[in-house]
């Protein structure tokens, strides 16, 4: 997994955060929240609200783990983690429901518009429709660059299956991006 | 489109991105329902404290480990060698012999430290018994000091 840039300033904010300053933390929201967002926002199939929710659950969870942070990472690195795994703890509640996992599964089957240039727009669009599963794995490996071993452990399945999961979603990108894989 | 333009498409996305509103307000007002539990300086306070009863703990065993490990070996010298040390310790504790001599230092060390770190951490089972053995084996000491003489 890449590590995430972030400024080398912020330790002092993350300790005085960790003592409970909350301006301190408020500060640390300002820097990194941005990149946060971002993840959350590609993981909640570019769902503007969700990716909200997300993020103040993310922040939540940071402040009350903060005192626990043992500066063996990056902060913007153990935040981001942190914010991952808070959307792959939804994904899990969300695709325990099998009804809604069926009615995702065939939602791409009428999405096979033309296409001919990836326009970024549309290739969000096509991503948030992905089922969420598949959408996490090919967000994780594609976009933010995790190995499949870092994603099998945060999702809890095999490295094969992750492996399937991301074919399966480039296979659904491109049918719906009006391309055969 | 090729796969290596699919792929510098897909990457293009890891961007930050801006929520539509700000969401301090909303996480800040959450704060003062998230159960935490603060570092302080009293707290590292008594970490600080913990770590140095640890260490006095550890310096302490160490040298109990190495006075008895003297005293054994100066008990057993007079089987190995087949004669008696000869040499009287006397009655203020401070014998001639340097096979003696040593291991009374090292206890009377040993003793000082426990006492020391008893001081630190008084309700330390360990250390107490690490005292009290430390006794016992200046007592034999004083005896087999008697007994040579």
């Amino acid at each position: 997994m890449p590590p995430v840039p972030t400024a080398a300033h912020d330790t002092d904010d993350v300790r005085a955060a960790a003592a409970g300053d909350r301006q301190a933390f408020q500060r640390l929201y300002a820097l990194h929240s941005g990149r946060v967002y971002g993840a959350l926002h590609r993981l909640a199939g570019y769902d503007h609200a969700r990716a909200e929710d997300l993020t103040q659950e993310a922040f939540i969870r940071a402040w009350q783990k903060l005192p626990g942070f043992r500066h063996e990472s990056a902060f913007g690195t153990w935040l981001y983690r942190l914010a991952v795994n808070v959307a792959l703890m939804d994904l899990r509640a969300r695709s325990a429901d099998p009804v809604r996992m069926v009615n995702e599964e065939h939602l791409l089957e009428s999405g096979e518009t033309p296409f001919c240039a990836a326009e970024r727009e549309e290739l969000e669009q096509a991503i948030g429709q992905l089922p969420p599963r598949a959408r996490a794995v090919l967000v994780l490996h594609d976009i933010e660059g995790w190995r499949h071993e870092d994603i099998g452990n945060e999702l809890g399945m095999a490295v094969g299956t992750s492996k399937a999961q991301l074919h399966r979603a480039r296979g659904l990108l491109r049918k719906a991006l009006g391309e055969r894989s | 489109m090729n796969e290596f333009e699919w792929r510098r498409q897909l990457r293009a996305l890891r961007q930050p991105q801006t929520p539509d509103r700000d969401l301090w307000p909303l996480i800040e007002a959450a704060l003062d329902d998230a159960p935490v539990a603060h570092k302080t300086i009293a707290g590292a306070a008594a970490r600080t404290r913990s770590s140095g009863r640890k260490r006095w703990l550890l310096r302490a065993s160490l040298a109990a480990s190495l006075v008895l490990a003297c005293a054994v070996g100066w008990h057993m010298l007079p089987a190995l060698t087949g004669k008696t040390s000869g040499v009287v310790a006397s009655t203020t504790w401070k014998p001639a012999d340097p096979r003696l001599a040593g291991a009374a230092i090292e206890l009377d060390a040993a003793r000082l430290e426990l006492e020391l770190a008893i001081q630190q951490a008084p309700d330390s089972a360990a250390l107490q018994r690490l005292l009290h053995r430390t006794e016992q084996q200046q007592m034999q000491l004083r005896h087999l000091a008697d007994r040579a003489s």
